[in-house]
């Protein structure tokens, strides 16, 4: 009998079918009656599935379902949703490129197709640099879809009975700086089991320590290895020590003793330490409760008694800390005695979360306008926002309530597009408080703004001259900054208060000269008088990274010839 | 190696190849065979496989007698999506009539030689590429069994395909 394709195995079949396509695998399954069974076999499916795809949406449960045998679940299902997901968003992201109307409306409804759309979003991200979607919104939105992950994460400490654990919830400020860093935070928890499979590739007997040599030793091979501590003359206060997955990635795994002390609680609860960050005052340390009915030294206790949990400094030593030492700080620091056992107990997820924030913020006031940061300013700084307004484990209402505004001028400004989160996640924490109305009219204000089509108002309609054009590149002539221009007027129309306040009429030109809105280096938005523009034609390459970022925003593409 | 242990392979068609120990052992089939019978001067009938398909994998089997064993054999689970990328010897190996395609596919599945199963269903793979259902029934001669209301179910039913 001749041979063809249709009298090969199945088994065969499907390994072709692996190597195909699902196109050509639909394509195949058309010819012919031979192909119908194989081309519909959920083993096929579930390869394309786990192939095809990175980033699942937890609604699936799919690490779970990979376990199951492929028969038993429908895949060619799934895969017809996340393909649904895919055009979805790929059409709504042509859309946001096309029109710069209702973007909130759309962004939204890509947040709303959930996880997923990382997978779409990473492929228009990487699209090349000379297409048009470069500065395409896709970086723009899975910032946002981080973002979303994030606060979602953070809202659920909100919640009784919910649990995150300390290393979820901390990556959450990974997920907000937007150089992502870290893709998810699954990478934080693999980061750390990867170091914990090392220490126990190296260390095999570490399981057989008492539980207070095994915390030594931890915190030993944690520093020898740098993943504890600042390497001596770097800045403390450097904003990327705040960050969990940073740290871990960054070769030099420099941290904070915040980040330290839950990098070494991690690693020691894989090797069975019920280790927990202690909020001792300035300076978060380690505690490590005994099992019951044992001492640290893994000795049998008599009756009753409760073992002594130890203290470590991971950030500072491999060596266990001293409690009479901790003690007697406290004491010099006037702590009462109630006051000293909340400082030397353990420190709920929200504590440290909470408290990582006020270090972020203390980071970004301390290098603001500084020296250059590995990571974003502007968007740790959000970061840190976000979290003092979720997560309060004593309900601080005032602190929320003093941070509103600054959240909401960030928020409006520089993330409009987070406004689903505000009103799902913010605006209930006001009702019935006097800010709630305030705070409605904004959101509405931000929503209608971007509803209203934007009307081109074109040259040939002013009377007067305007000199320069909107995208180019300038440096004043008195503050030397680089800028680009992002908006005219014919004269300045800032009101009479801002003219008199900025010195308008001491100019050579005065008022009744072309003023140009522009967005500097720095990321602020300033409004400059046309005889203190002197532009200049850099190439993409010598543009400052973050007049680029910038231009995302309002430019679709560079153009090297008409630069 | 001079040294090494020869073996005889006897086709369906009663034509007899003898060839180095690690050659033949490419065959996970015959590897196991080997281990079972121990050494054994007897040649080793292949009942499913005739001369010509036999002289072609023995001459894949050759050429690939040093490879190293492959990490993910049989591993369906790798998550890396597979590529249908061909080396150029076994790209020139595999240009023959799809006759002889179809008999080296079967024999490496009879045989077991997982990495020559692979190169030919690459081979095939890259044959249906891009091709419409129409375009792939050209290139395998297959009949259309379809009833006009099957084909349009078919249709209706990966409409979402389209949808890109």
């Amino acid at each position: 009998m001749r041979n063809s394709l249709t009298s090969l195995p199945d088994e065969v079949l499907q390994l072709i079918l692996q190597y195909l396509d699902p196109h050509g695998c639909l394509a195949l399954e058309r010819t012919a009656r031979r192909f119908t069974s194989v081309a519909n076999e959920q083993a096929v499916w579930r390869y394309y599935c786990k192939t095809l795809f990175h980033y699942w949406d937890r609604k699936h449960d799919v690490e779970n379902k990979m376990k199951q045998p492929p028969s038993s679940i429908d895949w060619k299902a799934i895969f017809v949703q996340r393909h649904r997901v895919d055009s979805k968003t790929t059409k709504v992201l042509n859309n946001i490129l096309s029109s710069q109307c209702g973007r909130i409306q759309k962004v939204q409804s890509i947040m709303d197709l959930g996880y997923d759309v990382k997978d779409t979003l990473t492929r228009h991200a990487h699209a090349r640099n000379d297409q048009d979607d470069h500065l395409a919104r896709s970086n723009t939105i899975m910032d946002c879809l981080n973002r979303n992950m994030a606060v979602s994460e953070w809202a659920k400490l909100r919640e009784e009975g919910e649990t995150v654990s300390l290393e979820r919830a901390l990556g959450c400020f990974d997920l907000f700086v937007s150089q992502g860093h870290i893709e998810s935070l699954e990478e934080v928890s693999n980061m750390l089991n990867a170091v914990a499979e090392d220490l126990s590739n190296r260390n095999p007997d570490i399981e057989s320590l008492s539980p207070r040599q095994r915390a030594s030793h931890i915190a030993s091979f944690l520093r020898l290895n740098n993943f504890t501590g600042i390497a001596p003359g770097r800045e403390y206060h450097s904003l990327e020590h705040n960050f969990l997955g940073f740290a871990l990635k960054d070769q030099e795994h420099n941290s904070l003793p915040l980040i330290s002390a839950s990098i070494f609680c991690y690693i020691a609860r894989h090797f069975g330490l019920n280790a927990h960050p202690c909020g001792f005052p300035f300076h978060v340390l380690v505690i490590i409760f005994p099992s019951p009915g044992l001492d640290m030294d893994g000795f049998s206790l008599n009756g009753d008694n409760v073992g002594v949990p130890m203290y470590m400094d991971p950030f500072r030593s491999g060596e266990e800390t001293c409690v009479a030492d901790l003690q007697s700080q406290l004491n010099l620091l006037g702590a009462s005695p109630t006051e000293q056992s909340t400082f030397l107990g353990e420190s709920q997820t929200s504590e440290i979360v909470l408290r990582c924030g006020r270090n972020v913020m203390n980071s970004v006031r301390v290098i603001l306008g500084s020296e250059f940061s590995k990571v974003d300013i502007e968007s740790a700084g959000y970061a840190g926002l976000w979290s003092f307004m979720l997560v309060n484990p004593y309900g601080r209402l005032m602190e929320i309530r003093r941070h509103l505004p600054w959240f909401m001028d960030v928020f409006a400004s520089e993330f409009p597009w987070d406004i689903y989160l505000v009103e799902k996640h913010v605006l209930p924490l006001f009702e019935g408080l006097l800010e709630l109305r305030h705070l409605m009219e904004s959101l509405h204000a931000i929503r209608a703004a971007d509803e209203t089509p934007r009307s081109v108002r074109r040259r040939k309609d002013v009377q007067k001259t305007i000199e320069y054009q909107v995208g180019e590149i300038f440096r004043h002539r008195r503050y030397n900054y680089t800028a680009m221009i992002i908006g005219w007027d014919p004269e300045c129309g800032a009101g009479e208060h801002w003219m008199r306040r900025m010195n308008v009429d001491q100019l050579q030109a005065g008022r009744h000269q072309s003023f140009y809105h522009v967005h500097v280096e720095d990321k602020s938005v300033r409004y400059v008088a046309e005889e203190n523009i002197e532009v200049i034609k850099p190439t993409l390459s010598q543009l400052p990274g973050s007049l680029l970022a910038i231009a995302g925003k309002h430019f679709k593409r560079w153009d090297e010839e008409e630069r | 190696m001079s040294g090494e242990e020869m073996i005889t392979l006897k086709s369906s068609d009663d034509v007899s190849f003898t060839v180095e120990r690690s050659v033949a052992e490419r065959s996970i089939l015959i590897k196991h065979l080997l281990e079972d019978l121990g050494t054994s001067t007897e040649p080793i009938p292949i009942p499913n496989v005739n001369e010509p398909v036999l002289n072609k994998v023995i001459e894949w089997s050759i050429h690939h007698k040093n490879d190293p064993p492959s990490t993910d054999d049989n591993d369906s689970e790798n998550n890396r999506r597979r590529t249908t990328d061909i080396d150029e010897w076994d790209q020139k190996f595999m240009q023959v009539d799809q006759e002889m395609l179809f008999e080296i596919i079967l024999a490496a599945n009879y045989l077991d030689i997982k990495p020559l199963l692979d190169v030919g269903c690459k081979t095939v793979a890259n044959m249906i590429k891009g091709k419409s259902p129409e375009e792939i029934r050209k290139t395998f001669n297959i009949q259309n069994d379809f009833t006009p209301e099957e084909e349009d179910q078919i249709r209706r039913e990966n409409e979402w395909a389209e949808d890109r």
